[in-house]
């Protein structure tokens, strides 16, 4: 109550009136009332009533502060924090060695940046993602919707059918082996035109155009909760050409990493972002480095690089707060991303869990 | 100028329906477009518009609609497609290509063609040219071509073989071919200054004209004559070139659902002898053949490969890219390198009167997806090609894949 009224978030004009006319605090105001406050500063009723309501919920939510309360503060003991983790849900890759490094696969919540030189699979393994969050719960899956933002025109509708329905495929022979009620039923609405119908994409063609979705994101996800990945497939090409102020382009990128942080906490989703490898110059040698520079490295919770060695493609996880650093190699087949052989076949006769290892031999390769 | 503007960058206030009043306040302060407007800290937007933080935010999403694309579903996208399935592709009619292709060079992204000199890019470029005027029911996009030559290598007299040998029963009587040749419109740019406003052009000559196919020959001739990067600063200039050319043709391509088509010539990169894996290798450098033996001066032979020219940040910017290449005297090779389509494969092909003829006995297909760092694929040259002839070695020479 003993509020500033220099620090209350009113217009710049406002708060210059009411100093001028010798209000300090924010008591002061709240005890004047509408009436008198549009009297004593001149503004109008209207303008003095949207102006205390301002002020009320400022103080209250210093109440609620001080005291301890939940309230819009995120805060929270660390056991409690142990307990959502755990609980947290996590989007699979198909490919188990993925899988493992992350410690279970793509965490919500948390923004997972993949790097990697051009072709070497990033869209790929977006587009899997995307259909990969939509596995209904019974098969292990976290039975949520995928947003698509699309900025180097890299998606394509085709490749994203085939690997829905290699998806849907695979989770039909799970059903097969176990014969289960809730499988099959899940399996009724699990469907391609169901996939595809709950992939959201925006393609952005410059970063004014992603700048503004990403304010738009959070009444979106409001209006479909049900979203569980955010996807930005090429973050850097927007911001790589030629931006003369590069201090503007890491205010910019800064501020589009908060959002998502929020974002992703928020809605409880998991936010991927694809970037590019650019050249740094060294004294005699040159070397591919994360596009975006240094502080960009912040943004990204975990951070994967995709590179290659001969033929064989290998994903780096490159930073995690809870796994350590380790390189697996990965192929893209024409069902989607996965592992490099099949796995052996074990007789695992676990619950529901969605496993990649129970997928039988005779499943035949297109 | 910030960077490549779309068209809702430069949008100005005024239509983002903010009020009269609030557009003139911002204006004394230069800030007109959205553009403007959104790059602003939530702190600055308060000062400029006198407004509270929850009206700031409120006129942040009213900008930003009036920006923010608009959202398709996944199903949506595919329904639309299947309404016109032929013209998700131009086909090439080299027939396995096409089928490892799922129907050819797909429309609305870019494709590029790389390949050392002689090889056979032009050819395939006055092939597609041909191919896009031909109608629907041949396989073609029945329209115009605009084709952007820069080394003055476009042969009409070679357009007019390939048409009539290539389609014998098509062009029967010199009619047909004469207006083949009237939808084929030829710019001849040799600066990249024209070839970026040509590009700025496409839009209204896509339209006016009907254009269904556009085909660049070549970007890196112009490139390269003007950037030497050696020089500083002239790797930035040259990728900025480069990114701009690129975002504008992705739109031009997208808007109109159109293939374009870009060639490419080869550079060399350099591993200096150091234990650096492939994929750490810069290809941004862009060194003559003769310089590869000793350039470090260190005296230890380096390993050198060639690979497509233009750097690491082009080979991002294309959605698919086509390699042709040299195998022996008469044979070449189309590698598929990079395609979100496509697994990594090869097939054989010689050049004939009517064009590129595959030479279908010796194909490998159904190959795994095997390919490495497209930026890095390594092109076998027509002295490597010579010199395997020669030696009748088959071992050791980059780019070789193995024997099935």
């Amino acid at each position: 109550m003993q509020r500033d009224v220099g620090s209350l978030p009113l217009s710049p004009a406002l708060r210059a009136r009411l100093l001028a006319a010798g209000f300090q605090t924010a008591q002061e105001l709240l005890e004047t009332g509408p009436c008198g406050l549009s009297k004593e500063i001149g503004i109008s009723r209207e303008e003095a009533l949207e102006a205390l309501q301002v002020v009320r919920q400022e103080c209250a939510g210093d109440a609620a502060k001080t005291a301890g309360g939940s309230g819009s503060t995120r805060k929270c003991t660390a056991l409690e924090l142990l307990e959502e983790e755990q609980t947290q849900g996590f989007i699979i890759t198909f490919c188990s060695a993925l899988d493992n490094i992350l410690g279970g696969g793509v965490q919500l919540t948390k923004i997972t940046e993949i790097c990697g030189a051009p072709g070497v699979g990033k869209t790929q393994l977006c587009m899997q993602l995307a259909v990969d969050v939509q596995i209904p719960e019974c098969f292990g899956g976290v039975a949520g919707e995928a947003v698509f933002i699309d900025t180097e025109g890299s998606f394509m509708v085709d490749r994203a059918a085939d690997i829905a329905t290699a998806c849907v495929r695979h989770c039909q022979l799970i059903a097969e082996a176990h014969q289960e009620e809730d499988h099959l039923q899940a399996l009724e609405t699990f469907s391609l035109e169901s996939i595809l119908s709950h992939i959201y994409y925006f393609r952005c063609r410059d970063y004014i155009e992603l700048l503004a979705q990403v304010y738009l994101l959070p009444d979106f996800l409001s209006e479909h909760s049900k979203v569980r990945l955010v996807v930005i497939d090429g973050i850097a090409f927007p911001f790589r050409h030629d931006f003369e102020d590069l201090s503007l382009r890491t205010r910019l990128l800064n501020g589009l990493a908060q959002q998502l942080i929020i974002i992703a906490n928020d809605h409880k989703s998991a936010v991927v972002l694809t970037n590019q490898m650019t050249t740094r110059f060294g004294q005699n040698q040159s070397m591919l480095v994360p596009a975006l520079g240094e502080s960009w490295g912040h943004a990204a919770t975990v951070r994967l690089i995709f590179h290659w060695d001969n033929t064989q493609r290998l994903a780096t996880l490159y930073k995690s707060p809870s796994q350590k650093e380790s390189t697996i190699p990965y192929n893209i087949t024409p069902q989607g991303f996965r592992d490099v052989q099949p796995p052996p076949v074990t007789q695992n006769a676990e619950g529901t869990e969605m496993n990649p290892r129970k997928r039988p031999r005779r499943e035949e390769e297109k | 100028m910030l960077g490549v503007q779309g068209i809702m960058a430069t949008k100005k206030l005024r239509r983002a329906k903010l009020s009269q009043e609030l557009c003139e306040r911002l204006s004394r302060y230069q800030i007109t477009t959205c553009q403007d407007f959104l790059c602003l800290s939530l702190l600055e937007l308060m000062k400029v518009t006198g407004e509270s933080y929850r009206n700031v935010q409120k006129l942040l999403r009213k900008v930003s609609l009036a920006c923010a694309p608009k959202m398709q579903t996944a199903y949506e996208m595919k329904v639309r497609r299947s309404i016109n399935p032929s013209a998700a592709f131009l086909p090439t009619s080299l027939h396995s290509l096409d089928k490892v292709l799922h129907g050819g060079i797909p429309c609305g992204s870019l494709t590029e063609l790389t390949s050392p000199p002689g090889c056979g890019k032009t050819q395939f470029c006055i092939t597609m040219s041909v191919l896009a005027t031909l109608p629907v029911s041949m396989g073609g996009l029945d329209g115009a071509v605009i084709y952007i030559d820069t080394e003055s290598a476009f042969s009409a007299e070679r357009l007019i073989e390939i048409a009539g040998n290539r389609f014998p029963t098509y062009f029967d009587s010199d009619e047909k071919l004469f207006c083949m040749t009237r939808s084929i419109h030829l710019y001849r740019e040799l600066t990249c200054d024209s070839v970026l406003k040509r590009i700025k052009s496409l839009e209204e000559e896509i339209i006016s004209k009907k254009i269904k196919l556009i085909i660049i020959d070549s970007v890196a001739s112009v490139v390269r004559k003007e950037f030497d990067t050696k020089l500083q600063g002239n790797l930035a200039e040259r990728s900025n070139f480069l990114a701009r050319g690129a975002s504008l043709l992705k739109y031009v391509a997208e808007e109109f659902s159109i293939p374009v088509i870009l060639t490419n010539q080869i550079t060399t990169s350099l591993s200096n002898g150091l234990a650096i894996p492939a994929d750490l290798v810069s290809p941004a450098h862009d060194l003559s053949l003769s310089e590869v033996t000793g350039a470090s001066g260190s005296g230890k032979k380096e390993s050198a490969c060639v690979t497509a020219a233009l750097g690491n940040t082009w080979s991002h910017s294309v959605n698919t890219r086509l390699i042709l290449q040299y195998h022996d005297l008469l044979t070449r090779q189309i590698v598929i390198a990079k395609s979100p389509v496509a697994p990594f494969s090869t097939f054989f092909y010689t050049v004939e009167k009517s064009g590129l003829v595959l030479q279908d006995g010796k194909n490998l297909s159904n190959l795994p997806w095997e390919g490495t760092n497209p930026a890095l694929q390594t092109i076998q040259v027509r002295n490597t090609a010579l010199g395997n002839a020669l030696l009748k070695t088959t071992d050791e020479t980059p780019g070789d894949t193995p024997s099935p």
